[in-house]
């Protein structure tokens, strides 16, 4: 027996292609919309997994690719409430034959990177074997799955910056998933400068410091830049995460970009379900007006047009969350495997965002119907007959 | 202001005008037309093209209000009622028969007829059990569940006939309900409204251009140029649509 919702839901299947084109069309924008609205959490959530706000870099105040004197490693950490610092070097190395630099690798002080960075969890043993061997190296298990390395091979690195190649021995992991870096030995690099150029590595890119209390970050940095301040090298002090945040800032303005287009794209479906309800309002004006003619009121013919556009565009919507979320699961999980996609493994559709997917297409259903539903219901009966017979 | 029913007839009109404008132009649809109906009457208006008689069953029926005059329908005064109002007092007191069915198509015939009962407060399974009653009274029990697009369209015109009287409504009003149907079911859909008034105390008030419908209602007004035919003037109209459809012999048939 036919019911208010029973009426709307049978208009709805009046032009069953129409109505899953439009019901396909508002999924998958919604579903595009979502996924974007991921974006800036996803960076924020990147960052806050890779970064720590009580680590500090101090590098040169003209840029991190200017280096500074090898100095300032020892210097930063004699500063009040830094407990540990290690100087780190860009190698450049390249893997064998692809000749290019494939991931991140730093030259670092053996003897004091395992205190900087005890949130990576590196195990002690495997820290203590870094120290052990000269040619040793700890490499992060996402480069380690991408060659399908393990602790004991050895692999060759052929620097782009500096006149060396180096043979090195995984000594480690740093047991992190989107971890990509390799740290090798500074000494190493140096002993092998020395016998190469006769000079060995007399600079050091970045100093990366633990500082023990996080309410005093503020006050290291600012000893730190006040240290070296009118010497040959002043340098720039920052957090881990607002280091980070500036390589990522580019891509946040690309996100802005992003969010932008989805404003758009939500605006042209609500043009694009706004001509389906047209359509669907005008092709029934006939019917439309005998309903009124039997006593439908206008409110009454207003409110089931409406609902028929808000239902089928929120329950659009809904699936377009669904298939948002299924999606950036699925991101998540091929992430574990497969490290070109490590970052995207970040965007996680939270309740916020599926809530404002929905309230989206409810909107949009909403707005869409509001014109035709208005123009359908505002006329008088007597010229609505008038029109159609 | 409400009178009872035995004070006045089913429906009063009284001096009652329509005009409307068209362009620059003022064009009189109705004019200073005055009539009286008795409930649980077949009643026909009968005119050529642009006689007023759509105009006229539009005021009775409460879809349109005069310029000027009054209409009385069921005791209610509808000049004092605005759109909405006038809409829900059709749902209560009007059922409507259109010449082309208008029927829902996504919607079966038991749905179609229960559609008016969703503005009432009945129950789902009341509105069940009326919608089938009334599809039963039309002869139609046996189609409860088909779809338009399977009914004949004399079938359809049964629907809507059925839709109209589901709500029992004081006045049952019916836009020229043969004009798209052939002969023979055109005599039976005229035959089930005669039986509506007649079996069921129904007062049907319907517009049409079929001379058949003269041996079935109780009175025909004719209606020429937007004003009620009177006297002489009304029995030559009469006799015009008996001659034209089929010479004296026919009007012999049909005359009371």
């Amino acid at each position: 027996m036919i019911s208010w919702f029973g009426l709307v839901l049978a208009n709805l299947g009046r032009n069953r292609l129409r109505t899953a084109l439009t019901f396909g069309a508002v999924a998958l924008a919604v579903m595009l919309v979502v996924f974007l609205l991921t974006m800036p959490a996803g960076l924020d959530a990147l960052l806050n997994s890779i970064a720590s706000n009580t680590r500090i870099s101090v590098h040169n105040k003209a840029g991190i690719v200017y280096s500074m004197p090898y100095s300032y490693a020892r210097k930063v950490r004699q500063v009040e409430g830094v407990a540990a610092a290690v100087g780190m070097t860009w190698f450049g190395g390249a893997y064998e034959e692809e000749g290019r630099v494939t991931f991140p690798n730093f030259a670092v002080e053996a003897e004091y990177v395992g205190a900087v960075y005890p949130d990576y969890g590196i195990p002690k043993e495997q820290l203590e074997d870094f120290r052990r061997y000269r040619d040793g190296a700890i490499v992060g298990r996402q480069t380690m799955r991408k060659y399908n390395w393990k602790i004991g091979d050895r692999i060759t690195l052929k620097s782009n910056l500096w006149p060396v190649a180096l043979d090195l021995r995984i000594v480690g992991e740093i047991p992190q998933e989107r971890a990509p870096m390799l740290w090798l030995q500074r000494a190493y690099l140096d002993e092998a400068l020395l016998a190469a150029r006769g000079r060995g590595l007399e600079i050091v890119g970045i100093v990366w410091a633990r500082v023990e209390d996080p309410e005093r970050v503020d006050q290291v940095m600012q000893a730190i830049d006040d240290l070296f301040r009118n010497s040959e090298a002043e340098t720039a002090s920052e957090t881990e995460k607002s280091f980070f945040g500036n390589f990522f800032g580019s891509l946040k303005g690309f996100v802005t970009v992003i969010l932008v287009v989805t404003a758009l794209v939500a605006l042209c479906i609500v043009v694009i379900a706004a001509n389906t309800a047209s359509m669907a309002v005008r092709e029934r004006h006939g019917e439309i007006a005998v309903l009124k003619a039997i006593g439908f009121s206008r409110r009454r013919i207003f409110a089931a047009l409406l609902a028929e556009s808000t239902l089928l565009c929120t329950s659009a919507g809904l699936t377009g969350v669904a298939l948002a979320y299924g999606f950036a699961q699925a991101l998540r999980s091929f992430a574990g495997w497969s490290p070109a996609l490590g970052p995207l493994g970040s965007f996680l559709v939270t309740p916020g965002v599926a809530l404002r997917g929905v309230l989206l297409a409810l909107a949009v259903g909403f707005i869409s119907g509001l014109l035709p539903a208005w123009g359908a219901a505002r006329k008088p009966v007597a010229q609505s007959l008038h029109e159609v017979f | 202001m409400v009178l009872t029913a035995q004070e006045t007839p089913l429906i009063r009109l009284r001096e009652v005008s329509r005009s409307y404008q068209r362009g620059v132009d003022r064009v009189h649809a109705l004019e200073r037309v005055s009539l009286d109906i008795p409930a649980a009457r077949f009643v026909a208006f009968m005119g050529p093209s642009g006689s007023g008689k759509s105009t006229l069953l539009n005021l009775v029926s409460g879809i349109d209000r005069p310029t000027s005059g009054e209409v009385w329908v069921a005791g209610q005064r509808l000049n004092d009622l605005d759109e909405d109002q006038l809409a829900q007092w059709r749902a209560r007191h009007v059922g409507l028969i259109f010449q082309f069915f208008n029927l829902m198509p996504v919607l079966t015939a038991l749905d179609n007829v229960a559609l008016p009962l969703l503005l009432t407060q009945l129950d789902k399974r009341e509105r069940a059990r009326r919608a089938e009653l009334a599809l039963r009274i039309v002869g139609l029990g046996h189609r409860l569940h088909h779809y338009p697009r399977t009914l004949s369209g004399g079938e359809q015109q049964r629907v809507a006939i059925a839709r109209a009287l589901v709500t029992d409504p004081d006045l049952i009003v019916a836009d020229e309900p043969t004009g798209d149907l052939d002969a023979r079911n055109a005599e039976a859909v005229l035959a089930l409204l005669r039986q509506l008034t007649h079996g069921f105390g129904k007062t049907i008030v319907m517009v049409t251009h079929d001379p058949r419908a003269l041996r079935f209602v109780d009175q025909a007004f004719h209606l020429d140029k937007g004003r009620l035919l009177e006297g002489n003037d009304a029995e030559r109209a009469h006799e015009a649509i008996l001659l034209a459809a089929g010479g004296g012999g026919a009007a012999a048939a049909v005359l009371p």
